[in-house]
């Protein structure tokens, strides 16, 4: 039992925050353009557990929270998925199936887009052509199709859970993301002559915030090692770290909001990204009650 | 990363299975703290003579010896076997015993650790005072030194176990007109020595297990002074990390036992198609399963590197407030039998009303979230 990254996934860990601290910026999150990708599959993020990538789930967690922390592109859950279980090797889209309809996020060239139908892992083709607008989160285009059945899904039961972990991996990072930017900001802005995380009003609520990330990592490092060991109770503890990272991104980034005051209402301050992105995380994979309470 | 446990690991949660299986008392543990003492000596009396007491103290103590993943084996089988409650060694065995095998002479050792290992000697502590709370370096009770003892006055509260206690873990200041934290010492205190006056408080469930301590010319041996003079509070402050590491392990198999047993009794009297209720259930359950992954995650830290990581002092804050919201989940399923409670009753209600302690002793929620945003966060200190 060790639920500490040894020495490879912390070398990861490092040369993947580094190398989104270069690239992916998020004062230019709104510039980022599909040039990127080719970096991203040179990068090895997007084959980690297949069958040539051949790192477990817990190494690819380590990974995409360092990726969730900087909003990268919310299709490389869906690809990481499709190369895994479709053995689709290029850049696919993100499905998320409503009653509503059917939304792409981040359409591509390839015309496929992977997300989950029917709790099940789905893969659906759409015109090559089709084009994206903004939406809520801004770091993704969508594009809104009538509800189709999917051309292929896949029957095991892995699939869909490797979705659900991805997209808790990207939720550890969105909340850390909040925590990290709230705190640094109480730590330098000043009111009544101090800087504002000096008061128990601030300093409280942003302990609250590490609370919150040190639960859902604990927990997502746990999913993934009983996901990757196919342990009985994997889908218990895969969707407790869905719903714990997912809501932690949702309350630190509600709170992040909060913590800087004025500048945090903005646009142009990025208080707003990691909210927006939190909602968009919620949507994918999510957990109902009933799931939770069933046995393992 | 992995979950799994060897098998020289799973052998040895076997044995502990087993043992504990055919040796858990079948009675309840009493209520107050004078009624279930021989119940409590005799407990850690049978754990010590089959080899179960002091699981990762030293051998020459009375120890096992054991590793750490085994001292988490024994305590999460200790727990699945419904065994009671360590009571009046709580002190003793988690607490002071610690602090000395870390800060003792060989023969403060030799003489108190295993007498504690054996349930022979009952130990209390003396931090708090009623001007000392949170604000713990405010410390009054004070003693001059007098020949080869030190003289005792001032008071100490919330003293748990101090009617029953042999010993008592004492911090006060030995240096006149010192200030917070300098100028404290940890003593080992004789609770029988004259002086000492000991008043009971019964609590809002009734129960009687903390009381206040006054000393009035308390003279100590000078020897009893642990970790030299001058230096109480490194003394005390030295076992937090040996509390965070594995000190909340039993309370967490027992909130997951706690939590399955709330499902069901939802599911028995249909207050779980209450969709407020099912919703809580159902997020307890998922911070239930967090707690122990933030518990493994945090004792691999302690085995690879010797410490605890920095965000062990979120377990502290996590375990009492979930186990608080545990509670009143029980009450809460009571429906209105929660209003017949009376003094005395060893039931749901009883443990709810006890249970607003768990963010008040051993420093409140307020004081953790202050030591969360300055030490982990590196946010300006207010204190």
């Amino acid at each position: 039992m060790d639920l500490t990254p040894n020495e490879d996934q912390i070398a990861i860990q490092t040369a993947t925050a580094n190398w989104c601290r270069d690239k992916l910026p998020l004062s230019h999150l709104r510039e980022r353009n599909g040039d990127i990708w080719d970096d991203l599959f040179a990068m090895g993020w997007l084959n980690m557990t297949t069958e040539a990538g051949g790192l477990d789930h817990g190494t690819e967690a380590i990974a995409f929270a360092e990726l969730g922390r900087h909003i990268s592109p919310i299709s490389m859950i869906s690809t990481a998925a499709a190369a895994r279980w479709f053995g689709v090797e290029t850049r696919v889209s993100l499905a998320i199936e409503t009653e509503n309809g059917l939304r792409i996020f981040d359409p591509a060239p390839s015309g496929v887009a992977v997300g989950l139908s029917q709790g099940k892992l789905s893969l659906w083709q759409y015109p090559e052509t089709l084009a994206g607008t903004e939406g809520l989160d801004q770091s993704v285009a969508f594009a809104k199709l009538p509800r189709t059945p999917a051309d292929t899904i896949s029957d095991d039961p892995r699939a869909a859970l490797h979705l659900q972990l991805l997209a808790a991996d990207f939720s550890v990072g969105c909340a850390d993301a909040a925590k990290d930017m709230a705190t640094e900001y109480a730590k330098i802005r000043e009111q009544f002559g101090r800087p504002i995380g000096w008061f128990q009003g601030i300093k409280h609520p942003c302990a609250d915030m590490a609370v919150r990330c040190a639960a859902a990592r604990s927990q997502l490092y746990y999913a993934a090692c009983a996901l990757h060991e196919n342990s009985i109770d994997a889908a218990l503890h895969v969707r407790i770290a869905k719903r714990l990272s997912s809501d932690a991104a949702s309350e630190n980034s509600r709170m992040n909001i909060q913590v800087h005051g004025g500048f945090g209402l903005t646009d142009e301050a990025y208080a707003h990204l990691p909210l927006k992105r939190a909602h968009l995380l919620r949507f994918i994979a999510p957990v109902t009650t009933a799931e939770l309470l069933k046995a393992a | 990363m992995d979950i799994g446990f060897s098998k020289e690991e799973e052998l040895f949660r076997q044995q502990c299975r087993d043992w504990l299986q055919s040796n858990v008392p079948a009675e309840k543990r009493p209520l107050h703290a004078t009624d279930a003492l021989e119940f409590d000596k005799a407990w850690q009396g049978k754990l010590f003579a089959a080899g179960w007491a002091g699981i990762n103290w030293p051998t020459e103590y009375g120890g096992r010896g054991l590793s750490i993943l085994q001292q988490v084996i024994w305590l999460e089988e200790y727990a699945m076997a419904q065994a009671p409650w360590v009571g009046a060694n709580f002190v003793g065995v988690n607490h002071g015993g610690p602090t000395l095998i870390f800060n003792a002479s060989e023969e403060q050792k030799n003489d108190h650790l295993p007498r504690i290992l054996k349930g022979e000697s009952i130990w209390c502590q003396g931090f708090s005072e009623p001007g000392a709370g949170s604000d713990l370096a405010g410390i009054s009770t004070k003693a001059h030194v007098e020949g080869n003892e030190l003289v005792v006055n001032g008071s100490k509260i919330w003293t748990s176990f101090a009617h029953v206690a042999d010993w008592q873990e004492l911090l006060i200041r030995t240096e006149e007109d010192s200030q917070r934290h300098k100028g404290l010492s940890w003593v080992i205190c004789d609770m029988h020595s004259p002086g000492i006056t000991i008043e009971p408080i019964k609590k809002m469930s009734g129960q009687v297990e903390f009381a206040q301590v006054f000393y009035d010319d308390v003279r100590i041996p000078i020897e009893n002074v642990v970790g030299g003079m001058g230096n109480g509070w490194r003394v005390a402050m030295s076992t937090l990390g040996f509390e965070r590491g594995t000190g909340f392990i039993a309370d967490q198999v027992k909130q997951s036992q706690e939590i399955d047993a709330l499902i069901s009794t939802a599911r028995d009297n249909a207050m779980i198609d209450d969709g407020e209720i099912a919703g809580q259930l159902a997020q307890m359950r998922a911070e239930v399963a967090a707690l122990r992954a933030m518990t493994y995650r945090n004792i691999s830290e302690v085995i690879r590197t010797g410490q605890p990581g920095p965000e062990a002092s979120v377990i502290r804050l996590f375990t009492s407030e979930l186990g608080q919201r545990l509670q009143h989940m029980a009450i809460t399923l009571m429906g209105d039998r929660i209003l017949d409670f009376q003094y005395g009753d060893n039931d749901d209600v009883q443990a709810y009303l006890r249970g607003y302690a768990s963010t008040i002793a051993g420093g409140s929620s307020q004081v953790q979230r202050d030591i969360i945003g300055e030490r982990l966060l590196g946010l300006p200190k207010s204190r």
